[in-house]
């Protein structure tokens, strides 16, 4: 749900003054999220916004610092065997849950294991571990069906955060070894989740309050307001509330987030026989002026790009920024060339009570090279599935690109929930296995050249990418992380 | 009036049962993938599978809906699909925060209506045009841009009372005023316009019969004229619209519990319908239409209270 979610876009109510004293006192941390929680059992978890949920109580096996890089947390070190295939981690001393268990290597195995064995976004980023073997007490070797070359980051999430062996369906409410505990008095399930501190936590520098409260907010005006009064110090907000937000005294900061633009997913040509030509595919590159998107739509909450790399992970390219410039009558050329003249028929699903000013220029500008859209009508709730059964040969549509493994896993493989056509590129599916087990700065070179290939191959026409922003009282200080839009909880800090 | 208490109680649980069945039918049919949503948009098509098969979403919808119905009627109306608190406990915690802005709300516009409402009908003058005119323009703006207006104002410009939130009565009464006052108000001034100007009109209504003229010409005071004789006849059609004022509270809870961040019914039947969270859902439509069939039936009791006569029927 997180990692691609759709953003509804928020009004903002008018007002004048933005009290920025928190509510709660100095040693309290106050957060609203947007999203529901989806439980404490670490199988159930969700990734994106839903992190901060499970960070105050589950600590993960690696930290992951601002530009998503891995450092020791519960495992001190790791190495992969030649083949890639075995991930040894040594295990810290002296960690035990709040029920009194130590963790061990028997304890890691077990949840991992139970959280490999659920079915949401946690559960996806662990789809490579085959076993977990316990060497010793301190020693643990994750076997891998094939290697994995984003499976050592992903352990700095929830996939990787460790419950504790007596409760890992979180029955009586999470047990771990986190930082804080569920301060189950000051909190009212489905709205308000109160921590205090675990006084036995092994690292308390890096977490400098001693409260933290998450208040389920779902509405973005909502959140504002509850930032504008001081109830709340930090949200997620919108970039049509950001300036407002800003001119009140808060702090907003954005960061790279999602890639927004118009997604192909009949690539084959299956149901859009047109679609299956790469020169259609370009044609569709050419016709959307994406600075005027940046500036107008997204009020400069986003950068214009036609790749799909996000700036920071290691398959960006600059060089790649800037090709497929706005231009209409060379779209008409390629379609004429592709033997579209006079375009074709399209339907596409109506977006527009998530992305309105998105529908109409994107409706326009295919219009504008030849394409008729047929808009259909289809409720939100049915959206999604809609898109991954391929039921819409294409649509307007954003995704978390991050790093290239996870994007790769997400929309490029057979399997892949973003792949709806499955379409089978063999010469794509070689560069793929290649990047899987290259090391280093060739597995780099083969993930850059993987992005070439999708651009050189249009498969979608990408617009920007968006930025995360959010919302926050001067009183602290926020560190984004990249590839993820919520802020890690580890990166909130005091402002003094 | 046991037969009368039978009958409407009897016509209660049928339209229980027909709301129910029909809710759980349109469930269905929204197309809602609830094993998705739970999924997640990165799952792949065999973690959603075992998702849907995990939850009994692979069976018929009739088997799904009979095991529902046998379960609720045992009281037990299962687990939320997201976050899986069991649905009875969350709407107990849930439901005294939809109560509070709704039944504050209503009480507000019960006072405040009978009061305006009166007056501009024994006063007339200037006071009734004023009354009308803010009537028809309470009337007019809908109840969420209110809640948005008093929220930038009252709440994030002038700091006087909370922008988002519930605080239970029980932990502090003061508290819990500060935090529904603004949501009990943006309710009730829809309520308000339309019973004010429907107490007026039966006030002026029941001022021109002739048994009012027979008891001033009796000497009675305008006083015990109005309280004790015209009220209790004005009484039956403002309890009326004042009954749907509170279906139409209830159903404007949803929208304001989403403005000030409630944890209410009302938001939480949002979300559990875009989320296809068909058990949360059932559960506030049982809950929902419990009430609107206990407020119904009060209703029909106060009538039968002020008008003998309904009784037989």
């Amino acid at each position: 749900m997180a990692g691609a979610a759709l953003t509804l876009v928020a009004v903002s109510a008018c007002g004048r003054s933005g009290a920025t004293a928190s509510a709660t006192g100095d040693d309290t941390l106050t957060l609203s999220i947007g999203n529901a929680h989806t439980g404490w059992d670490l199988a159930s978890a969700a990734l994106g916004d839903n992190i901060q949920y499970y960070e105050p109580v589950f600590d993960s096996l690696v930290r992951l610092d601002p530009e998503a890089r891995p450092h020791p947390n519960l495992a001190t070190s790791w190495s992969y065997d030649r083949d890639r295939t075995a991930l040894t981690m040594r295990l810290r001393k002296d960690v035990r849950f709040t029920d009194g268990t130590a963790l061990d290597a028997t304890a890691v195995r077990k949840s991992l294991l139970h959280t490999k064995e659920g079915t949401n976004e946690a559960a996806g980023k662990l789809r490579a571990i085959d076993s977990v073997e316990v060497v010793n007490p301190r020693t643990v070797v994750l076997h891998l069906s094939a290697p994995d070359p984003q499976l050592v980051a992903n352990l700095g999430d929830p996939s990787g955060m460790i419950a504790s062996p007596g409760d890992l369906t979180a029955k009586g409410g999470p047990v771990g070894s986190g930082p804080y505990v569920l301060d189950k008095a000051a909190t009212t399930n489905g709205s308000t989740y109160a921590f205090t501190r675990n006084p036995d936590y092994w690292n308390p520098k890096a977490y400098p309050f001693d409260k933290i409260v998450i208040k389920n907010v779902s509405d973005p005006t909502a959140r504002l307001n509850a930032l504008l009064s001081g109830q709340v110090d930090w949200a997620r907000i919108t970039p049509q509330t950001a300036r407002y937000a800003k001119g009140h005294g808060l702090g907003v900061r954005a960061h790279a987030d999602s890639v927004e633009g118009l997604y192909i997913w009949d690539r084959t040509g299956r149901t859009v026989p047109a679609l299956g030509k790469v020169k259609v595919r370009q044609a569709l590159n050419h016709a959307f002026d994406r600075k005027t998107i940046v500036e107008k739509l997204n009020l400069g909450y986003a950068t214009a790009t036609s790749q799909l790399a996000t700036a920071g992970s290691t398959w960006y390219e600059k060089s790649l920024e800037s090709n497929y410039a706005y231009d209409p009558a060379k779209a008409r050329r390629l379609l004429a060339e592709a033997g579209y003249p006079h375009g074709f028929t399209v339907t596409m699903p109506d977006v527009s009570s998530v992305a309105p000013g998105q529908q109409v220029v994107m409706v326009q500008a295919l219009e504008d090279i030849g394409i008729k859209v047929k808009v259909d009508k289809i409720p939100f709730t049915r959206l999604f599935t809609a898109l991954q059964s391929g039921e819409y040969p294409m649509s307007w549509f954003k995704l978390q690109s991050g790093q290239p493994w996870d994007f790769i896993q997400s929309e490029l493989t057979r399997g892949a929930a973003w792949n709806p056509a499955k379409d089978f590129d063999p010469k794509l599916n070689r560069m793929i296995d290649k990047a899987q087990r290259a090391r280093g700065g060739a597995q780099t070179a083969a993930f850059r050249a993987i992005n070439s290939y999708l651009q050189d191959n249009a498969f979608n026409a990408p617009w920007d990418v968006l930025d995360a922003v959010q919302g926050n009282s001067k009183r602290i200080k926020v560190t984004p992380r990249a590839f993820v839009s919520a802020v890690p909880i580890s990166n909130m800090a005091p402002a003094g | 009036m046991l037969t009368f208490l039978v009958r409407r109680v009897t016509a209660g649980l049928v339209l229980l049962y027909v709301l129910a069945t029909a809710a759980f039918a349109m469930m269905s049919l929204t197309g809602a993938d609830a094993a998705r949503n739970i999924a997640g948009t990165m799952a792949t098509s065999e973690q959603i599978a075992a998702k849907r098969h995990q939850l009994g979403l692979d069976r018929p919808w009739i088997g799904q809906y009979g095991q529902w119905l046998t379960h609720a009627v045992r009281g037990d109306f299962g687990t939320s699909w997201f976050g899986g608190d069991s649905v009875s406990e969350s709407l107990v915690l849930k439901a005294p925060v939809s109560l509070s802005i709704v039944v504050s709300g209503l009480l507000l516009a019960t006072v405040l209506s009978a009061v305006l409402g009166v007056a501009a009908a024994v006063r007339r003058g200037w006071l009734d045009r004023v009354v009308q005119a803010t009537a028809i323009v309470g009337y007019a703006v809908p109840s969420f841009l209110m809640a948005l207006l008093l929220s930038a104002t009252l709440a994030v410009q002038l700091g006087w009372l909370p922008a988002t939130g519930y605080v239970p009565l029980a932990s502090s009464p003061s508290d819990w005023l500060r935090s529904i006052t603004l949501p009990a108000v943006s309710l009730a001034i829809g309520a308000i316009a339309a019973t004010a100007q429907q107490v007026r009109g039966s006030v002026i209504d029941v001022l021109r019969q002739d048994f009012v003229r027979t008891l001033r010409s009796r000497g009675l005071s305008e006083r015990r004229v109005l309280f004790r004789y015209v009220l209790r006849n004005a009484a039956p059609p403002a309890l009326t619209v004042l009954s749907l004022q509170f279906i139409s509270l209830v159903g404007g809870a949803v929208v304001i519990e989403k403005v000030f961040g409630l944890p209410g019914v009302g938001s939480a039947a949002v979300t559990a319908t875009i989320n296809g969270d068909t058990p949360l859902v059932m559960g506030v439509v049982v809950y929902l239409v419990l009430i609107v069939v206990a407020v119904n039936l009060l209703v029909d009791l106060a009538y039968g209270w002020l008008n003998p006569k309904v009784r037989v029927r």
